[in-house]
Order: C-alpha cells, then structure tokens, then sequence
C-alpha cells in the first residue's frame, strides 16, 4: 500500500484526513478549550448553542463541546482498546488453527461460530449483566464481540496462502512455526484485517455509545459519548442540542472511519478498484 | 392535620384546542377517542409489576393499581387528614385501644361480604412471621385483634403507639383488607396476577410488562362511584414516552411526568399539569462507622459545603424544594419549619468545621448512586461542590439501586445517594432514620438523646405534641448530620384536558383517585 | 447451540448482585431472602440448575421470571413478545431490502454519475449513524415536528395491522438503516461485477433488451451475495432491535432483555440471549437453503 495509491483513492483519502483531523481536535481541543469537561456552572444551565457554547451547555451546565471531545477520546480508547486486545488474540488463534488445520482448527473455529452466532449488541449486553458496568468492562465486550471476526479472516486467509512459496520456503529453511505465522505470513495477510479493523473501531464506537446510552455501560461522570446521549435523550424536547450534537459528531467520526476501511478495502482488492475507478 | 397541597392547574382547554388534539391523533387512535366509558390511566417511567397481593407489593407501580382495588379502614381525605373508608367511625378507646365501626354492606370483587373477621385475617396475616410480608415491622406492635361482633374491631397494642392509625390507610403500607374466605387455608399463587379486593375497580386482564385493565366495580360501597366503567392501564417504561402518549391522545391521565419537560407542559393547553409538594425526602446516607464520615466535625464541614437550591434547580429542574429535614414538609404537622444551619451552605464555616475534624483536604471518599437518570446528577452535583469548596476527593460510584441498598444494609458503604418515597407517618422517616435501634438506620447512628424522644412520640397520640417531639428529636440529630438532608421532589399528573374530578395527593394515591374521575 | 446454552448459563451465574435482593426491593430480610432462594431453586449445585434449565428449554420452558415479573412464566413472557419482534424484525428487513434494491439497482446502473456518487454516499452515511441516535432524529422530526407517527408505543399486529404498520414504522426504520446501507453496497458491487462479465457482453451482443439482459444475466447472478449478506446481516438487526425496541417503547424481546438486565433477572435475560441465538441460526439455515436453490450450478 504506497502513499499516492492512498492519496489517488478519493474515499481513503477523505477519511483519513477527516479521521486525523479529529483525532487531533480531541487530543488538542480540551486542551485549548476555555472549559473544563467537568467545571459546571450552575448559573448557565442547558444554554442554547451560542458562539460561547458552540454545542450548548448541559443539566449541570457544562461546555457540551468540550465534553464531546473529552467523551470521544475516551470512547475511542475503549473501542480501540477492545479492537486491539481482539485482534492480537483474534489473529493469534486465526494464525494457528489456519496453519496447522486440524483438530486445533476445528475446535477453534467451533467456538468462533458460537461467539459469532450472537447478534454483536446482545452479545455485548449479556457481558455487560455478567461482568458489571464500567469502563474496562465495555472494552471487554467489544473484545469478544470482534475476536471471531479477526480469527475467522486471519483462519481463512492463512489457509489460502498456507501453499505458497514463500511459506515453502521458510519451511525448508527450518524456521519455527511462531516465526513462519508472524514473520511470513502474518505481513501478506495483514491487508484485509486493517480494513476489518477500522470498521470494527467505528462500530465499537457505536456498541459503547448504545451500551452507555441505555445505562449499561460506562458511567458517569465519565464522559463518554454514550453517557452525554444518555444525559441528553433525558431531557430531549427541552434541550435537543445535546443528544443532536453529539450523535452528529459520533456521525462525521464514523462516516470517516468508514470511508477510510472502505478506501483500504478498494486499494487492497485491485480487482474492485480498477473498475470502479 | 393541616397539609399544603399546592395544585395548580391549567385553565380547561380553549375552543382552538380541540382541533389541535385532534391532529396530533394517529391514525389507528380513532377508535379509542370514541368510547369516553374507558378511561386509559398510563403508569409512567415504571412498567414492572409482580404482584397485585397488598402484603406482598413493595414497589410503586404495584400501589399504583393496588390502591384503585383495594381499601382500607381508614385513608386520606385531600387535606391529608385521616378519614374513615371501610371503617365507618374510629374511637380511640384506650391509649392502647383503637375501635372501629365498619361499613355494613360492603362486598368484594366476588361478591362476598366484608366483615371484621376479613380485617382480623388481613392484619394476622401481615404480622405472620411465615409469610414474610415486606411490611410486618409495622404490624408487630399489635397484641391482639378483637372482633365482638362482625362489624365491629378492636386493636389493641403493648404499649401507645401513635402511628398505627396511618399504618391503617390506603398508602403502600399492606394494610388493604383481602378475602379470607380466598386466603384462610395459604395464598394461592393466582392472587398475586387476579386479587380480589373491596375497591372501585377489579381487574379484567393482565399482561406483564404491557398493560392491565380494570372494570367497574358494580357492588362498590360508595354511591355512584366509580363513574368510568373501565380503565386501561399501559405500562410504559419512559416517562417522557408518556407525554408523547398523552398529548398524542393515546393516554388520558399519566403517573408522573418528567421534571424537565413541566414547564413547557405547564404552557402547553393540550395538558393540564397537577403539581404538588410529594411526601418524599432525599438525602445522602453517611455511614458513620466508617472513615472519614465518623467524625461529626468532617460530616458537618460536607454538609455545609454544598447548596441545594442548586440541586433543585439543576436535578430536578426546579421541581422540588430545598428538604430542612428527613421529615418531608408535606408532614406539615411534624416537619422541621426552618432550614437549620447545618444544612445551609456556608463555606467560611465549612472550612472552619474542616479545622476542627481529624481529616483533611484530599480526603477521599466514594458516593454510591445508580440509574440513568437524576440520580446521577444528584450525586455528580453533591460531589462536584463539595470537592470544590472543601479539597477533598470525593468520587461518584455508580452502580444499581439493589446493590446499593445490599451494600448499604452491610455496612460496605461511605457514603451515598438514597431516599424514601411515599410513606405517610413521620415515624417512618424520624423513627426509622434516627433511631439507633430504626429499620432505615443504615448510617449507624445513635443518640440516647435522640432515641428518648423518637420513643416519646410513638407514645403521643395527641397530633400538636407528638408532631413537637420530632422536631425536637430531628433539631438534636440534624446538628450530628448523620444523614444530609437535601431536597423533596413534586409529584405530578399530567390530564388530558376533557379529564375532570382526579384529585392529586402528595404521596401520588393513582388508582385510588382514578374512581373520582367524572370526564375522560 | 448446546454449548451456547451451557456459555450463556454459566457466564450469568457468575454475575455480581443478588437476584433475591433486587425483587424483594426495600423491604427485604434475610429470611425472606432464604425463603426466595430455596422456593425457586436457586440454593441447588450449579451443574442441577443447569440440567433442569436445559431439560426445560427442550420443552419451551424457561422458568419463571424472578423479578422483571414475578413468578410469570418466562415461555409465556416470550410467547406475548415474540410476535411483536418477530414484527419489527420482518418490516425493517422489508424495508430494507426495498430500500437497497431501488438505490443499489440506481447506483449500479448509473455507475460513476451523480445519482451513484449520491446513492453511494447515503449509504455510507447509513452506516455510520449510530441507530438509537437516527432513532432519536426521526422522533424530532417526524413525530415531535411533523406528528406523522408516534413517538412511543406499538400497537399489535394482532389488534390491527394498519396500527401495527404505522406505530411501528419509525423503530422498523431506525433499525433498517444502517442494513439498507449495507445491502445497497453490496448489491451494487455484484452488479457492477456481472455487469461487466463476458456473458453479459455476449447477451448484449446477441441482440437481447437492456433490459432483459440486466434482469435476466446480471440481476440473477448477484442475487446470490446479496442473500448471504442480508443472512449475515440478521446479527445486526436484532442487536439493533434490543436498543430500538427501548427507545420506541415495542413491548419485544429486545426491551425484555434490556428490562430483565436492569432488574438483575438472570433467567429472563438467559432466556432472551438463547432465543435470539436461535433466530440467527434459524435464518442462517434458511438462508444456506434459499442458496442453495437459487445457485444455477447446483441447479443442474
């Protein structure tokens, strides 16, 4: 994956200059921000959007701006962390039960179908009555919601290039079977689980948001995304600003995300993007 | 008793309105709109109910429709005074002795006649240790229930013991009259989805977590009552979903109605809005065995480091007023008048309280709270000024109400949000709260002082002087902070316009007010 | 689906908190709590409890509920919420799939203009609105500005379709966006993919309608990705349908889940996690089935 190739896909493009532009508003924003994410004030309550306030104020009369900044590093904390801890165990077992097939493969692909036959959120709702409220337990959730999607490509991918030269010949040469899974064949197939992996970072966005949104998840007064929605829908019809706002930013975060895995997609399935360019 | 009940209530609907309401009809509402015989009563921001048996109920929703299908000997009248209501007459003929004169002629759902034997069983049954009613402990001061004639009970207590006559009334205190030609040989399981009771309405259907409906009543003992022939009753888990149902015309009268939403509500003349002072208090629980709330300097240095207008204002949108004390204000008789000082927000003293305690600033301290709505901010609001005026570290902990209560009752707590809701007798929050020996005691809190009075007043039957003795008691507690008091929340109804005659009580009395309901 | 119910057991019996406490609320002793335990069983070794729990749902018998309804019959729960899921489900897929089938046939037929540049756009959007957020937007602006359709509440099916269909056609939509989005991606990948293959170029060539050739070569042979897709995507409807159902207020599994979570009632949450594992592998059958049918090679 060269830069112009990256630069010349008009999707990847877009959505990785949006993703980097917001991930720099969240790091830098709260810190030039002339409110703090928690300085309430009680006097400006659920105040209208304003140039002050650009996104309003909440029940407690807070900046909601700031806090969606705030709230969004933290959700995409839990939902990279989640996706990462996923990944590494996801593509661990993938490697292997890919590799060496058999019964190892067998049993572990028979426990991805399990995990993957629950829908995503009621998956995640389950662990969350299971494993209590908080915020590493909302990264574990995410966890398992995406280690059977990571094992099951890593699996199916690893099959394919188990046969080719390359592996062949690392085999001949005598290396051990850790050092072929990651040393060889682990960069060949590296292409498809980055796409995976920036969708599920946007959709882990969306399961903390729903679970903190329903009041299952991460708790107050940790900003969340999710947690300022729950706060927000509470008081919709007087103050809409809240929940409007902060959906919308979860929105644009998402839309780039997206248009980033979808833009990785195409420049990794040359087959796709030399028709439809 | 004198009781303010503030009811404010919008102007009936204008001639423009009727047009408007119907607009905002969905399509497959037409069919409702015809039949005015079938008021359509929706439970607001609850939608679980397990059981319909009153010895057995403990949550609100479940008094909710209990109160409209059962009665009791005695209730309260608008005023919040005690009246008769199965109970013809009441005669305190000993300061141990209480007589009444029951109503002759008066059947339940089946058909069957009241008599003082179905009282005798219904209190029996509540003070059996066997049956496990939630609501025993107020049953236990009774020694025995006499019965000379078949309308005619005594009931005798060991000692004087003044809160009896509210334990009597239709609130959630158990004490509904039930069957005991149905009951006497052990409940079946049956009564708890299809209770038969004495009330204005039985019930006709039941789906959980859905909807229940009630019919008239058609040998019920009140002349003309109740006026509706049926009242559907939906469940409906989100309040602001039961605005939504009201003005859309779906509903006709709701259970509560969402804090902030009241004051567009209250302009909006597809609605009438019934507010008043509830009869509930809220506070933060401090357990006083335990580090840093054990010593009364640091206790009183937190209680006057926060302002509660503020969580008025911002937790429950203005609806509510500052608490002076445990004992809710609607209470008029027994309430503490004044807001005491060591409740009052009062930072140069805060610090000076501080001094004076053997902990710090950057004490730390965990507040438990729970749900995913005011209580929240309740303790966010608490924690956020007191950190600031103080220095000290306290955090919110959130968890749900169950495992806090648990944790509370164990003592594996330091401090958090609680509070009660919908009991009548100020011996409920004063005894209960302050007495070293109460069942809401969690903070651990004894003064022999304290007790002394608490026991007096149970022992007073006289309203002026009993009413005096807690203040008395709460006026030395307060200055221990043992609890802090922090505000009282309104209740509310929200009426469709064409509805008349549902008078609100501030301890929310739903299904017993929907028999009053003229117009729907 | 054996061993999803032994992981959705023992997973819940090693939650934190009480059930007896939760039901018996404000006014429990611990005799009433002994009493409770032993009445329901839950004082017997875990491997019994398990058993009977097993044995129970063979016979579609869960139990009874702990506290989000005391002592109901959780089978009984289920078979009044179930149908309304059941509904909801079936509209949003309807929906849906009505909706990617016009903009994917639009986008794929008018590849690189304007009209696929804004089919293609409104799809990406479609996926990244978190759904209980569009839930929210679409009470602001249909229900609470337009009052075109409730905002709360769902009339049965079974006391009247047209109130079925109108009081459910915000939750159903909510739920069918971020689907219809996928749908219509992957609809129009296929086309293009078969538009441009060598039969299709031979069909044309011979003389055949636009048309019919489009229907008859291209439409057909991409149907096939397209159903695995809506398959797979019925993990997605459903956990949209948990949070949806909420928010709308349908009385469905969803809610029941979302309510019996709160409430701490292992049984009905167990339950509710074994019948949405069954729906999925239902509709993963059914769709392996419909596959297989339509897939010319295995025809012959």
């Amino acid at each position: 994956m060269k830069l112009n190739a990256l630069i010349q896909n008009r999707a990847a493009l877009a959505g990785s200059t949006i993703t980097a532009l917001f991930i720099i508003i969240i790091i830098v924003g709260p810190m030039i921000s002339p409110w703090g994410s928690g300085a309430f004030d009680f006097t400006a309550v659920l105040k209208p959007p304003s140039w002050s306030h650009p996104f309003g104020t909440d029940s407690l009369g807070r900046d909601v701006l700031t806090r969606v900044m705030e709230g969004a590093r933290i959700s995409l904390m839990i939902s990279a962390s989640g996706v990462l801890a996923a990944m590494c165990l996801g593509i661990t077992a993938g490697l292997f039960a890919g590799y060496l097939g058999g019964w190892l493969d067998a049993i572990v692909m028979r426990m991805v179908d399990l995990l993957f036959a629950f829908p995503a959120f009621v998956l995640a709702l389950f662990l969350m009555v299971a494993l209590g409220f908080g915020v590493t337990n909302v990264a574990l959730a995410i966890m398992l919601v995406y280690l059977p999607i990571f094992a099951r490509i890593t699996r199916n991918t690893t099959e394919v290039v188990r046969g080719d030269a390359y592996v062949q010949a690392a085999q001949v040469m005598g290396q051990s079977t850790p050092r072929i899974l990651f040393r060889e064949i682990l960069p060949n197939i590296s292409a498809p689980i980055l796409v995976q992996a920036s969708i599920a970072v946007a959709f882990g966005i969306v399961i903390e948001s729903g679970l903190s949104f329903i009041g299952l998840g991460v708790q107050p007064p940790t900003p969340s995304l999710g947690v300022i929605m729950a706060d927000g829908q509470e008081y919709f019809r007087r103050a809409p600003w809240v929940l409007t706002m902060t959906g919308l930013t979860v929105t644009i975060a998402l839309l780039a995300l997206n248009l980033l895995g979808d833009g990785l997609r195409d420049l990794a399935d040359p087959r796709l993007k030399r028709r439809d360019a | 008793m004198k009781a303010t009940t503030k009811i404010s209530r919008r102007s009936i609907l204008k001639s423009g309105a009727a047009a408007t309401t119907l607009a905002m009809l969905p399509l497959w509402a037409g069919r409702a709109e015809a039949a005015c015989g079938t008021l359509r009563a929706g439970i607001t921001g609850y939608n679980v109910i397990n059981t319909l048996d009153p010895a057995q109920a403990s949550l609100i929703p479940e008094s909710y429709v209990i109160w409209g299908m059962f009665n009791c000997l005695l209730k309260f009248d608008a005023d919040m005074n005690i009246v008769p209501d199965l109970a013809e007459s009441y005669e305190s003929v000993s300061p141990t002795v209480v007589r009444f004169k029951l109503r002759e002629g008066v059947k339940f759902h089946d058909g069957v006649e009241m008599t003082s034997a179905d009282v005798k069983f219904t209190l029996e049954r509540l003070s059996d240790e066997s049956f496990g009613s939630p609501h025993r402990s107020k049953f236990m001061p009774i020694s025995e229930i006499r019965t000379p004639d078949a309308y005619t009970v005594e009931i005798e207590t060991a000692e004087p013991f003044a809160p009896m006559l509210s334990y009597l009334t239709n609130t959630r205190t158990g004490s509904q009259i039930v069957p005991m030609h149905l009951l006497k040989d052990g409940t079946p399981d049956s009564f708890a989805t299809n209770p038969i009771g004495t009330g204005p309405f039985k019930l006709s259907t039941y789906e959980p977590g859905a909807s229940l409906s009630l019919v008239a009543h058609s040998e019920y003992f009140e002349e003309g009552l109740p006026t509706v022939s049926a009242v559907d009753i939906p469940l409906i888990a989100e309040e602001s979903a039961g605005v939504t149902a009201l003005l859309g015309g779906s509903i006709d009268i709701t259970s509560t109605a969402p804090f902030a939403d009241i004051p567009d509500l209250e302009k909006d003349n597809r609605v009438q809005v019934l507010k008043s002072g509830g009869t509930n208090t809220r506070f933060i629980s401090l357990n006083n065995a335990v580090a840093p709330f054990d010593d009364v300097h640091f206790r009183r240095a937190v209680s006057m480091a926060f302002d509660r207008q503020p969580m008025v204002d911002v937790v429950l949108f203005g609806e509510g007023r500052v608490a002076n004390g445990v004992v809710p204000s609607s209470i008029s008789w027994a309430a503490t008048k004044e807001q005491p000082m060591e409740t009052t927000m009062n930072p140069e003293a805060a610090l000076a309280e501080l001094e004076k305690s053997k902990y710090g600033k950057g004490t730390e301290a965990a507040i438990l709270t729970w749900g995913s709505s005011w209580w929240k901010r309740f303790a966010e609001v608490f924690v956020l000024q007191v950190n600031q005026v103080l220095g000290v570290n306290f955090n919110v902990e959130v968890s749900d109400s169950g495992t806090v209560y648990q944790r509370m009752q164990s003592g594996d707590v330091q401090g958090s949000i609680w509070g009660w809701l919908g009991l009548i007798d100020p011996d409920e929050y004063a005894y209960e709260i302050y007495h070293t020996n109460g069942a809401r005691n969690f903070e651990n809190y004894s003064n022999p002082e304290v007790d002394a009075l608490l026991e007096e007043a149970r022992r007073t039957l006289d309203l002026g002087p009993r009413g005096d003795l807690y203040r008395q008691a709460e006026a030395l507690a307060i200055k221990d902070c043992p609890v802090l008091p922090c505000f009282e929340s309104n209740v509310h109804n929200l009426l469709a316009p064409k509805v008349q005659g549902f008078v609100q009580r501030p301890y929310s009395g739903f299904g017993a007010q929907l028999a009053d309901v003229k117009d729907c | 689906m054996l061993v999803g119910t032994l992981v959705v057991f023992f997973v819940m019996k090693a939650a934190p908190g009480d059930p007896a406490l939760v039901v018996l609320g404000d006014f429990a002793t611990p005799e009433t709590i002994a009493k409770f335990n032993a009445d329901r069983g839950l004082d017997a070794p875990w491997l019994m409890q398990y058993l009977d729990w097993l044995g129970g749902i063979l016979r579609f018998d869960f139990g009874t509920s702990l506290s989000v309804s005391a002592d109901q019959d959780i089978s009984a729960l289920l078979a009044f919420r179930l149908p309304k899921t059941l509904f909801i489900g079936l509209y949003a897929m309807t929906i849906a799939i009505t909706l990617s089938l016009i903009l994917g046939t639009l986008a794929a037929v008018n590849r690189g203009n304007a009209i696929d540049t804004g089919a293609t756009s409104l799809a990406v959007l479609g996926v990244s609105m978190p759904d209980f957020w569009f839930g929210y937007m679409l009470i602001l602006g249909l229900s609470i500005g337009l009052g075109l359709f409730p905002s709360y509440g769902f009339i049965p099916p079974s006391q009247s379709i047209l109130g079925a269909l109108h009081s459910g056609f915000l939750p159903a939509l909510a739920i069918a966006a971020p689907m219809a989005a996928v749908f219509t991606r992957t609809l129009r990948t296929a086309l293009i993919e078969n538009l441009d293959r060598e039969h299709v170029m031979v069909s044309k060539s011979l003389g055949h309608s636009g048309r019919f050739t489009f229907f008859h070569h291209v439409f057909r042979n991409s149907i096939i990705p397209y159903i695995v897709v809506v398959g797979l995507q019925i993990r997605y409807l459903l956990g949209g349908v948990v949070i949806i159902e909420r928010i709308f207020g349908v009385n469905g599994v969803g809610s029941l889940m979302v309510e019996a979570a709160f409430a701490r009632d292992y049984f009905v949450v167990q339950a509710c996690a074994v019948v949405f594992l069954a729906i999925v592998l239902g509709v993963n059958y059914l769709v392996d089935l419909i596959c297989a049918m339509l897939d010319p090679r295995r025809a012959r």
